[in-house]
């Protein structure tokens, strides 16, 4: 596994890389540290081997041959893994990453009984979909992967937030009027936000490095709502909401 | 988004774009340019994404290039936060885009089932309150 112990360089776009803005490193610095270290349900290497596959799975000869099948159940075989997660870890994580939109409830809760649950699959999730994403940013910005963090050593909290509850989603989540103050942060005070940013308050921190990365890459969340506001970018907000849309499409995102 | 960002900013768009890529206009400067942007940012064809880069770049310059990488990377988050946890669309979103999701065929997508199409009232509530609708989304949604 291709790691680096020390945070100090990370994300360095000084050398060769004009027109990066400093808050986009910032934000890649902050949630390398927050991969890296003990979660809620899963420790840091857990969290760093879920980054790992992650990438593995671009390459991975069965997401494929699935990818491409008629049906995803309808095939088995073994994905090219290089971690010691457990299988349904390791099936979760590479699904997420090479064949979201044919995630199904009853695939989900056929891994419960498989060593995940909720909130450790909302925290599988959270780690993935934030790696997902800088290395999308890198891959856009023709630059090579960020070399994943070194572990950081503890042991999972186990918190579950006690207002989690059935919102319909497929996992337990924690509505904006329903926040403890523990998690005040956590949707910007606002008293109402979208279904997307609340999917996985099961694991505020999982919500955490939504916003923090979503602050950076694309709108500041105050921003996000007022149709009119571009967040200062280069961009007009038709401009990005383009792309926004482009790329859910070609992902057959209904959301 | 689109619809009603175009709108407060007086654009006049064609929302097919976002479905059929460059083969419609948009009605976006520089549309073409973004579009292939973000469909090469979903691929590994290192060539095409540098070569969708520059062209932004040129037309844009490098600050929206890096903007335009930003909110590519952005989204490749968001649609498996959604698909994977299986939300709902936003109650207010699915009856202001119930014409628009079936006349782009998004009902069709991985996830629609996780939400449930509105009724023939609230279509229509809908499709009256469209012209309003840059500024309805702005009160309804997160304060």
């Amino acid at each position: 596994m291709n790691v680096v112990g020390s945070e100090a360089m990370a994300f360095d776009y000084t050398n060769g890389t004009a027109g990066i803005r400093g808050d986009i490193p910032a934000a890649h610095r902050d949630v390398w540290r927050m991969v890296a270290g003990p979660g809620n349900w899963w420790g840091g290497a857990d969290r760093i081997a879920f980054a790992q596959e992650s990438r593995n799975a671009r390459s991975c000869e069965f997401c494929a041959e699935r990818k491409a099948a008629l049906s995803p159940l309808s095939i088995t075989g073994q994905h090219n893994a290089s971690t010691n997660l457990p299988d349904a870890a390791v099936d979760a994580v590479h699904r997420i990453t090479t064949d979201p939109s044919r995630l199904t409830r009853d695939w989900l809760e056929s891994t419960y009984d498989h060593g995940l649950s909720d909130a450790r699959y909302v925290e599988l999730l959270g780690v993935v979909v934030a790696v997902i994403s800088i290395d999308a940013f890198h891959r856009a910005m023709g630059l090579p992967l960020e070399p994943l963090p070194a572990a950081q050593p503890g042991s999972p909290a186990g918190y579950r937030p006690a207002a989690a509850k059935d919102s319909g989603a497929w996992v337990p989540t924690v509505a904006p009027e329903d926040v403890a103050e523990s998690e005040a942060d956590l949707y910007g005070g606002m008293s109402r936000t979208g279904n997307v940013i609340s999917a996985m308050s099961l694991v505020p921190d999982s919500v955490r490095m939504l916003t923090r990365l979503s602050g950076a890459h694309y709108l500041k969340v105050k921003n996000v709502a007022n149709p009119a506001a571009n967040g200062g970018r280069a961009l007009s907000r038709p401009q990005i909401e383009l792309i926004a849309g482009r790329v859910s499409s070609l992902s057959d995102c209904f959301y | 988004m689109l619809r009603v960002s175009s709108q407060s900013n007086e654009e006049d768009v064609n929302l097919a774009s976002i479905v059929e890529g460059t083969a419609r206009d948009s009605g976006i400067d520089a549309d073409k340019a973004l579009i292939e942007f973000a469909e090469a940012g979903l691929g590994d064809d290192g060539d095409a994404i540098d070569a969708a880069r520059n062209t932004v770049a040129e037309q844009l310059g490098e600050d929206a290039m890096v903007d335009a990488a930003g909110v590519i990377a952005n989204f490749q988050r968001m649609v498996r936060i959604a698909d994977g946890t299986g939300i709902a669309l936003d109650d207010a979103v699915m009856m202001l885009t119930a014409d628009i999701r079936e006349d782009l065929g998004i009902n069709a997508y991985g996830g629609a089932e996780n939400s449930t199409e509105v009724g023939t009232g609230k279509r229509i509530i809908g499709r009256l309150m469209t012209p309003f609708v840059s500024r309805l989304i702005s009160r309804i949604a997160p304060r």
